[in-house]
């Protein structure tokens, strides 16, 4: 936050005498500012000379907190920006959509987890051909592995009579970016932040974001995670509610991948990134592949706003490279299944 | 000092009965379901520890819409306070629609005890009572820490604004405390040494926080809930390993333990644990609960841990929000010849 002597260009009364008196305080910034109980501060600021104007600037200081302040919203509000503004975008698999009841929701942070070759990079290019296609929307494609591949996203597209020029369409709408840092991946972010804020200033309404997918976000978190120490896990959260933040501002559905690890004794897995990372999605999904027959099963281990914890089998075809007719053909079967919580929470 | 003086100062000011008349009336009790089991009065502040996803936010949405419903509304009976709810969304993960649909559950609920004479499809909640209840539910969201703090250092006057518009207000909710725990952290080892000068460390955060929060609660009568979802993985073994013989093993924990330590690992500096008043830990439970239909809910164990209560009650949190399903009480034999502590579980529905 700024050093109080840059804000004595719009508000005069932040004068030299008043940063002094901050100072002999230990307050120099408007950090520091928050950090100091005001009614203390006011009560030195009685002894002082020049009393009324000190506690002139501490109600302007404070004036200019407020003003940076968000304004509270009450129910209805809230009701009215969802209903307005956040839609659901469809996946582009039919299954996954009953699952979630519509699809990915805008402003919401939706993990996948599973162990590797279970599906989750084929689910977000799923996702983003989907959406660049038939949602007339633009998709912020983060991929950490090298596991994008425009040819497999041709394939989702459904192809008509000028089959070539959808396609072209459809993929100039996705920007791939590849990340292998944390440290890469908050630059990208907060490039994208800035553009998105610029674009709203310009009300540019051509295709506008609306889906960033980050594949994987564990393979850039994990290497900093472990140890005691609090410099991995502060990242972690920050980069968590960065994305949130993005999310919710600019109404884009967040979809990350993330891997499984091992549950030490019980030998079942659970999801990588720990505890803390738990608290950071809106919507976590447990993906698993029967080898066997191509079986995709996905289970909802937290949803903000659904509570039955089903064991929900889909069936999903994924399309070979011939077939790009048939996309996911999947039925639903609500078994009565015993949902074994060991190694999920 | 004359002596009229010195008799006037030793006069009382009131009688005990005219203090306590005037505090009730001021800082009345509230029941607020499923935290019904101790009453709580303006000026508590309530700690609800869980790991994720164990329903703590469904807890502060029941609490809210106990709040911000009315007492009695065109002869219908709600049962509510009729107050003002500040909800600070430190998690930034609510989802206001299933505000909506718990809030339209309760209305139609009421609604329907009350009329009973009605064909029971035709029932449509009120829709005025409806939007009014949505307008006393006040909602901010906080990206970090210095957000955080300069919320509630303007709290005050925002506060003063609607209590200017008629409304009072009840509850003030933090929803996960513990959310910015990682990143103070990293600022405090990063810390600049200067003297005097205060460094943006989690100590002097979460000081900062418990100040403001104590200066509003002078001024507002207001009870403050917060939730707090645990960062480290639980050490205590609850299941697997301490399998006995009743089926309610995930009861017993550690039992020669359970009563000194908290089931937690926490991590909240100490002057917030001295700020809380009362504590309350969930948990999941291992079985799970069969209701009608073919669907297995997951079934959650929520214990008082300040002021430590005997028994724990087992919920689902289904459509219509929280529902307790069972109640469990423990009851202490000491065997005399040893040291160990019996305990014996009594299921009371």
């Amino acid at each position: 936050m700024a050093p109080l002597k840059h804000l004595e260009m719009e508000n005069s009364i932040i004068d030299e005498c008043f940063r002094d008196f901050c100072a002999s305080h230990g307050i120099l910034t408007v950090e520091d500012f928050l950090l100091h109980d005001l009614y203390e501060l006011a009560a030195f600021a009685e002894r002082e000379a020049n009393a009324d104007r000190l506690k002139e600037g501490i109600t302007v200081m404070l004036s200019l907190i407020e003003l940076q302040c968000r304004p509270w919203l009450n129910g209805m509000e809230l009701l009215e920006d969802l209903q307005r503004n956040k839609h659901t975008l469809s996946s582009g698999d039919n299954g996954m959509n009953s699952l979630l009841q519509g699809g990915y929701g805008e402003g919401q942070l939706t993990e996948l987890v599973g162990p590797s070759s279970s599906g989750k990079t084929q689910f977000c290019m799923r996702a983003a051909a989907s959406v660049a296609e038939k949602q007339e929307g633009s998709v912020f494609y983060i991929d950490t592995g090298n596991s994008f591949s425009a040819r497999r996203i041709a394939q989702f597209i459904c192809g008509g009579s000028d089959a070539a020029a959808l396609r072209k369409r459809v993929l100039s709408r996705i920007s791939c970016h590849t990340v292998y840092d944390i440290y890469t991946m908050f630059d990208t972010l907060q490039g994208l932040e800035v553009a998105l804020r610029s674009q709203v200033q310009m009300n540019v309404n051509e295709y506008r974001l609306r889906l960033l997918v980050v594949d994987s976000i564990s393979s850039t978190i994990t290497p900093i995670l472990g140890g005691s120490g609090s410099q991995g896990r502060a990242l972690m959260v920050a980069l968590g509610y960065m994305l949130k933040k993005l999310a919710h501002e600019h109404n884009i559905a967040v979809l990350v991948t993330n891997h499984t690890v091992g549950a030490g004794e019980s030998g079942k897995t659970k999801p990588a990134l720990g505890e803390t990372w738990k608290s950071i999605p809106h919507v976590r999904l447990m993906l698993s592949r029967d080898n066997r027959n191509s079986n995709c099963t996905i289970s909802i281990l937290k949803h903000t706003s659904m509570f039955l914890c089903v064991f929900v089998f889909f069936i999903a075809f994924w399309p070979n490279s011939e077939d790009h007719n048939s996309l996911g053909q999947s039925t639903m079967s609500i078994t009565n299944f015993l949902w074994s919580s060991a190694g999920f929470t | 000092m004359g002596e009229h003086e010195a008799r006037g100062w030793i006069r009382s000011d009131e009688t005990a009965k005219q203090m306590l008349s005037r505090v009730l009336g001021d800082r009345a009790f509230l029941l607020l379901p499923p935290l019904h089991r101790v009453p709580l009065r303006a000026g508590n502040v309530v700690e609800i520890t869980g790991s994720s996803p164990t329903a703590k936010t469904q807890i502060l949405i029941q609490a809210a819409i106990t709040c911000i419903l009315p007492k009695t509304w065109n002869g219908v009976h709600y049962g509510g306070l009729e107050k003002l709810v500040l909800f600070l969304d430190l998690d930034c993960r609510f989802d206001v629609l299933r505000l909506s649909d718990m809030l339209k559950h309760r209305l139609l609920e009421a609604y329907q005890s009350n009329v009973k004479t009605q064909d029971k499809s035709k029932i449509v909640y009120d829709e005025e009572l409806y939007v009014s209840c949505m307008k006393r539910f006040l909602y901010l969201r906080c990206y970090d820490s210095l957000e955080l703090l300069s919320t509630l250092k303007t709290l005050h006057y925002r506060i003063r604004l609607q209590e200017a518009c008629g409304s009072q207000v009840g509850v003030l909710m933090i929803d996960s405390i513990g959310a910015f725990h990682w990143t103070d952290r990293l600022s405090s080892s990063l810390a600049l040494d200067k003297n005097n000068r205060k460094s943006l460390s989690l100590t002097n955060v979460v000081e900062t926080i418990v100040q403001e929060m104590k200066k509003l609660m002078q001024v507002h009568s207001l009870v403050v809930i917060a939730t707090k979802a645990t960062i480290y993985e639980e050490k205590y073994p609850t299941n697997e390993n301490n399998r006995n013989i009743s089926s309610h093993s995930d009861l017993f924990g550690n039992p020669s333990s359970k009563a000194q330590q908290p089931p937690f690992r926490e991590f909240m500096p100490s002057s917030w644990q001295a700020f809380v008043t009362h504590k309350i830990f969930i948990r999941k439970s291992d079985d799970h609960h069969k209701s009608l239909g073919q669907q297995n809910l997951s079934a959650y164990l929520l214990e008082w841990l300040q002021p430590q209560l005997s028994s724990i009650d087992r919920f689902i949190v289904d459509d219509s929000g929280i529902v307790i399903v069972s109640k469990h009480t423990q009851i202490l034999f000491h065997v005399s010849s040893s040291h160990a502590v019996w305990y014996c579980h009594c299921l009371m529905t």
